[in-house]
């Protein structure tokens, strides 16, 4: 027993942790077979779960995907490309946006949560989860999202994110309850520690760092009551924290700029309800991987490719790009990039909203028509070819039914029942 | 009436053939049509070498069986033989004697097929299915390539039941061709890489896909000297990439164009996209003919860059293609290819092999051979 734990302790800081822990036997194994590179029998199981995946025909699909999930985060434990972990996550959550009977399912919203966590921006995540009504009866919902709150310090929007929880309904609502009480207690020690600091009267730079960074009032140093110049408050406090808030930093005197404080902050909630959610945002940075699009009828002229600002494609394409249902937009649109630097991507952003891969995906689902949506259909079964994380071949699908039903037809003897042998073993 | 020759009509309903029924739409090109075809899609298609008097036709199908003909010089085509796999068979070769035939199954085993004594013995195995197999004949060694859903491309020296070396690729093998001193192999996620056979096999480059969507089909061309001088790809979305390996201006050199899609012009309905099954290059004009799942073959000059034809719509997809030895004839194979998953599959259609003229056709546009 003492060797197994030595053997993860020599590759800790690759282990991604697990929420709910990880078994020490199958890390050990994952760890073995990645040094040996004992690559096949990792590729025979992931062949059978994505074989599983298209051949599945029953009536919970969710279920082979999160198998699939649980598998590979337990077999390769430093996550990364191999695993292909965030691309899984990204297609199993596409792939039921349209099913409603898996909104509220606790797997599924679980799936949605990891996905966001991995994703550049979890709060576009969370508000389109609930703008969707994807997760908003679950607790483990609500606890996530004002987790993710209670991480940018923003303890009132937590607080109404779990007040959202309990109007709702959400269950278990005694655990639901549970978490929010410990918000509260956590809220109230932060507000204690920093009203007793604030009475206080010699006054250190760098004890009042963690107020500073709620940006309450500033204390006037000493005697003087006159402005301080606020540079270095800029250095040390706003920046520093690295902050993704766009609340401007100045003096309180100043009576052009207004200080944020947090504890009156109003215009938060009012952000997300502007429009309803059409896309998923991207969850990953795709810039080095190349879309799939179609540049056939635009031609750009040689010569102003070299200008970067200037000689750029008009900001409502002429042609339609062609977009694969699970296809993503493209990596420039959730960009937070000022508008005003680049107004050829700012023009494109509207459009990009009207046909987004998840209407398309919706659309492809009730089997309707694009009528000047998309001026070319595909006349194969992709979503057969592209359901797992990695793509088939027409050939590979037909394999797979052949071996399928020929294994079952071996296997089939005059005594044992045919009902036994349809279930797939679940491993 | 000759089929090989030079005179460029064949009589409807030659001797031997089916009588040709004008509403039937298996065969609107009005082809030969191949006597007892595989009972399943055929997957592949292989003409005879010159070194052997006469053609011979081998098609493997997804009824697990091998069939060889005889194409006789006025059209009538003869079973000679078939051989049986324990799974679908995906590629075949010949060696370049003309006297033993290769075959490649999913059952994850090549065999070879020795045609004088009809007896087929195990010479490859993979861990996944073989998808493609090639003769090599190289100046100091002859061998076989297999490529596999393994991930791995082995050279098998025929007398030997290991390989005689065993390259790793990034992916899956989807197919693959060779023209000594080059081979091609493209597979899945896109991946391109070319290999070069002298003295013995390595990788020589790998290439970034000219091509957006799944890799399909690959096939080697060849310069005015007969040497290996570039490939064209096929993808699952009507689109042909020509591609040089050593081009003077790569970006004017190499092209693509789109192929078997439906509304050419028409934009006010959707244009259907279909996949490109098969290329073959013409051995003696350097045209190209390509197959599709909408059911149609066309022949393209990528010189002049046209379309010098293209066929009438048949009932099913064509899955496979070849032209023989002189170029004279062109078979193609009209079955499903499995483009619409299981549901569109009827194991009670017939499947064909049908064989055509190909001396005029595929002349190119501008002499430049």
């Amino acid at each position: 027993m003492a060797e197994c734990d030595a053997e993860w302790e020599y590759s800790k800081e690759n282990i991604q942790p697990l929420r709910q822990g990880r078994s020490v036997s199958a890390l050990h194994q994952a760890l073995c077979q990645q040094q040996e590179g004992n690559h096949t029998a990792l590729n025979l199981k992931k062949q059978e779960f994505e074989s599983e995946l298209r051949l599945y025909d029953g009536d919970d699909p969710l279920d082979v995907w999160v198998r699939y999930i649980k598998w590979a985060k337990q077999t390769y434990p430093q996550g990364g490309k191999e695993s292909n972990i965030s691309v899984l996550l990204e297609r199993a959550v596409m792939r039921f946006t349209a099913e409603q009977k898996y909104h509220n399912d606790v797997r599924y919203v679980e799936l949605w949560i990891q996905f966001a966590e991995s994703s550049s921006d979890p709060m576009d995540v969370f508000r389109y989860m609930q703008a969707q009504g994807i997760g908003t009866m679950q607790a483990v919902f609500y606890i996530a999202w004002s987790e993710e709150h209670e991480k940018r310090g923003n303890m009132k929007m937590a607080d109404s994110v779990f007040q959202d929880g309990v109007k709702c309904g959400a269950e278990p609502s005694d655990k639901l309850h549970a978490f929010h009480r410990a918000l509260q207690a956590r809220v109230c020690r932060q507000m204690m520690t920093s009203m007793t600091e604030q009475h206080r009267n010699d006054d250190d730079e760098d004890d009042e760092e963690p107020q500073r960074a709620s940006l309450a009032e500033l204390k006037a140093k000493g005697k003087k009551k006159a402005t301080v110049p606020i540079n270095r408050v800029k250095a040390s406090v706003g920046y520093a924290r690295g902050l993704q808030f766009k609340q401007p930093l100045g003096p309180k005197q100043n009576s052009r700029l207004m200080i944020f404080d947090e504890n009156k902050a109003e215009s938060e909630p009012q952000e997300p309800r502007f429009e309803v959610w059409t896309a998923p945002p991207a969850a990953r940075a795709k810039e080095n991987q190349q879309k799939v699009e179609k540049w056939s009828n635009v031609k750009l002229p040689l010569k102003s490719r070299s200008g970067l600002s200037v000689a750029v494609p008009p900001p409502k394409p002429s042609f339609q790009p062609f977009v694969e249902e699970d296809d993503q937009p493209p990596a420039v649109t959730p960009c937070k990039i000022n508008p005003a630097v680049n107004s050829v991507l700012s023009a494109r952003k509207p459009s990009r909203l009207e046909q987004t891969p998840l209407k398309k995906l919706q659309e492809k689902q009730m089997q309707t028509l694009e009528d000047g949506e998309s001026r070319e259909q595909s006349m194969y079964c992709r979503d057969l070819l592209y359901s797992g994380a990695t793509e088939f071949c027409f050939e590979e699908l037909r394999a797979q039914r052949y071996l399928q039903t020929h294994t079952i037809h071996n296997l089939k003897t005059p005594h044992t029942s045919t009902h036994c042998l349809h279930t797939n073993t679940d491993k | 009436m000759s089929l090989f020759g030079t005179n460029t009509g064949f009589g409807s309903g030659g001797t031997g053939v089916f009588g040709s029924t004008t509403t039937d739409s298996h065969n609107p090109m009005k082809d030969v049509e191949v006597t007892s075809p595989p009972d399943d899609s055929i997957s592949c298609l292989a003409f005879s070498p010159p070194t052997m008097p006469g053609n011979f036709l081998i098609g493997g199908s997804w009824a697990n069986d091998v069939r060889c003909w005889e194409v006789q010089d006025n059209g009538q085509t003869v079973p000679k033989a078939q051989q049986m796999h324990t799974g679908p068979v995906l590629d075949v070769c010949w060696s370049d004697d003309g006297s033993k035939v290769f075959t490649a199954s999913c059952d994850k085993t090549a065999k070879m097929w020795d045609l004088n004594s009809n007896q087929a013995i195990q010479i490859a195995q993979h861990e996944g299915p073989i998808r493609t197999i090639h003769w090599i004949k190289a100046p100091n060694y002859s061998c076989i390539m297999t490529g596999s859903w393994d991930k791995t491309l082995k050279f098998w020296d025929t007398r030997s039941p290991n390989p005689m070396m065993s390259l790793q690729m990034p992916e899956r093998c989807y197919c693959a061709d060779v023209v000594y001193p080059m081979a091609v192999v493209a597979t899945a996620e896109r991946g391109l890489i070319v290999y070069q056979l002298e003295n013995q096999p390595s990788e020589f480059r790998r290439i970034e896909s000219p091509l957006k969507h799944q890799h399909r089909c690959v096939a080697i061309f060849k310069d005015k000297q007969s040497k290996p001088t570039g490939f064209a790809l096929g993808s699952i979305e009507g689109r042909v990439a020509i591609h040089y390996i050593n081009p003077p201006n790569p970006a004017k050199d190499n092209f693509t164009f789109k192929c078997h899609r439906s509304n050419g012009t028409n934009t006010a309905t959707p244009q259907d996209i279909y996949a490109v099954n098969a290329i073959s290059f013409h051995p003696v004009h350097g045209t190209l003919a390509t197959v599709g799942s909408d059911g149609r073959f066309s022949f393209w000059d990528k010189d002049a860059r046209t379309k010098l034809k293209t066929s009438e719509q048949l009932d099913q997809p064509i899955t496979a293609c070849c032209f023989n030895h002189n170029g004279n004839i062109f078979a193609y194979a009209s079955s499903y290819d499995w483009s619409k998953g299981h549901e569109y599959y009827n194991p009670q259609k017939k499947n064909y092999i049908f064989l055509r003229n190909a001396a005029e056709e595929l002349k190119p546009r501008n002499k430049k051979w």
